[in-house]
């Protein structure tokens, strides 16, 4: 079987399992739009203030929302060693994180698309004119946090600590990406033009997606094998 | 051999430390704009620099060991690390007084200070993973690791918040009020580099000695075992 | 000025504490680390003298 073909069995494993159980997806949107409804209070929504800040709180939503995702995503293959079983398997590493990474990404997405329209709702904010940017920021964004994450949950998966240790560990890592894709987002939802200046970030976002993607299916192996 | 080398390293290291104060508070004189408070300059940019270092150098470390699988190598990077984050916290309140002064504010998100911070936060996570984990190999591999993935973001970090910082400027943090510094102004700058490279050098070395002993405590207790 | 002097100070101050606070540290962990040590090699003497059972 083909490095492609060994990842997509192992994601749609993935996606058959949450489909049956949809543990994950509903406690991660559940999550999503409780921290949506406590920026509420923090910030008065529909003011101006809500306006500039509006990519930063989508983005820290995704993110928080996203980590219960990642963190599942080597969590749940503990019970009846079926991680050991997986690592054994004629699956290598990478494609093993490949698969789990295609999982995690789509059903983050779905987290996405489901709160953004919610976050339109609750903060009187109109719908981007330029959607498709910003849905390209979103696929470019959500892919840097998916890797990342999925690396970091098997590097925790064995840890006492799980649940503490992946956050510390992805947050400082994921900034460059979120960085960009905040920015490109509060321009996008603004309604503003993109400068020269914001184009930079699609080209950061991108880098970030290709650099870590690359770092993390040569090491993925060492971490889940040694 | 190696003790030797420790000790000639402090007291080297403290010589020039001592010297070093003398000629900070008697021959510099105050900065026109800044004042007495521009002193601290004298340890912020040589802490930073070694912190900074600290990064790449643990990166090697953990490439070595993931090569070689030899868990000396480890220990450096490990060593390299704590010392590093030592440092980077003392870049981070000294920067943080001298803008108390400066800017009348204890913090700003100014891009340096920012990339700092992420620096010291991976610093922690990189110590809480080494706590985390009880087997010395799965500790090894998994930090080696972990170190080269921080690395790599640490530059990405450092090149996207100055863009970020540039878009929005905050307070410049200029710790040179000005082009360049009075040609004996900027000296004792990189003495103090000098001396706080051999105390780090010392640092470190003393760490890798207390990692030996650790592996030292983990093979007997496995022979101990054994019977 | 005289804030100057003062916030220089507790610069120094700081970055000294912080590496004395380190230097502490290392020292305690020395010591923990080679009470650790004398207990395992007492303890590897004691089983390789006991008698075989």
């Amino acid at each position: 079987m083909s490095f492609l073909q060994q990842a997509l069995a192992i994601a749609g494993k993935d996606l058959r399992s949450e489909i049956r159980s949809k543990e994950t997806v509903n406690a991660s949107l559940s999550f999503a739009l409780v921290i949506l409804m406590l920026f509420s209070f923090a910030f008065d929504p529909g003011s101006d203030q809500v306006r500039e800040i509006s990519g930063g709180l989508l983005w820290l939503v995704y993110a928080f929302a996203g980590t219960l995702i990642l963190n599942r995503s080597f969590a749940r293959e503990l019970v009846n060693d079926c991680l050991d079983a997986l690592i054994s398997s004629p699956a290598s590493g990478a494609q093993l994180f490949f698969g789990k990474c295609l999982a995690n990404y789509l059903l983050l997405m779905v987290v996405e698309c489901v709160s953004f329209p919610v976050f339109i709702i609750f903060y009187n904010a109109r719908w981007p004119a330029r959607w498709g940017l910003l849905f390209l920021v979103m696929l470019l964004g959500t892919w840097g946090i998916t890797v990342i994450g999925t690396l970091f949950s098997a590097m925790t998966v064995n840890l006492r600590l799980r649940e503490l240790m992946l956050p510390t560990l992805v947050y400082p890592m994921l900034i460059p990406a979120l960085l960009g894709a905040i920015r490109l987002s509060t321009v996008l939802i603004a309604g503003e033009a993109l400068e020269t200046d914001d184009q930079i970030w699609f080209k950061l976002l991108a880098g970030f997606d290709v650099i870590f993607t690359v770092l993390s299916l040569a090491l993925v192996e060492i971490v889940l094998v040694g | 051999m190696r003790l030797k080398i420790i000790l000639a390293l402090s007291v080297l290291s403290g010589l020039i430390l001592s010297w070093n104060l003398h000629t900070m508070f008697l021959k510099v004189p105050d900065e026109l704009n800044q004042g007495a408070i521009f002193r601290i300059i004298y340890f912020h940019v040589p802490s930073a620099i070694t912190s900074f270092a600290g990064f790449f150098l643990a990166m090697f470390c953990s490439v070595g060991y993931l090569i070689k699988k030899d868990l000396r190598f480890d220990s450096v990077a490990a060593s390299i690390t704590e010392v590093s984050f030592a440092f980077t916290t003392i870049t981070l309140i000294t920067g943080s007084i001298w803008g108390r002064i400066i800017w009348g504010i204890w913090w700003t998100w100014d891009y340096r200070l920012t990339s700092f911070f992420i620096c010291w936060l991976l610093y922690v996570g990189y110590l809480m993973l080494r706590r985390a984990i009880d087997d010395p190999t799965t500790r090894a591999r998994l930090c080696a690791v972990l170190s080269i993935f921080a690395c790599v973001d640490v530059v990405i970090v450092w090149k996207s918040i100055e863009w970020f910082r540039t878009q929005h400027p905050g307070p410049v943090l200029s710790i040179r009020s000005g082009g360049g510094m009075a040609p004996g102004m900027e000296a004792p700058i990189w003495w103090n580099f000098l001396a706080l490279m051999m105390l780090a050098t010392v640092l470190v070395l003393i760490r890798m000695r207390q990692e030996a002993m650790q592996r030292e405590i983990d093979t007997m207790r496995r022979y101990a075992h054994a019977f | 000025m005289d804030q100057n002097y003062t916030f220089m100070f507790y610069g120094f101050l700081v970055a000294w504490l912080v590496v004395i606070i380190y230097v502490i540290s290392i020292a305690l962990r020395e010591r923990k680390l080679r009470a650790e040590l004398d207990r395992v090699k007492r303890m590897v003497d004691d089983r390789e003298h006991e008698p075989k059972r």
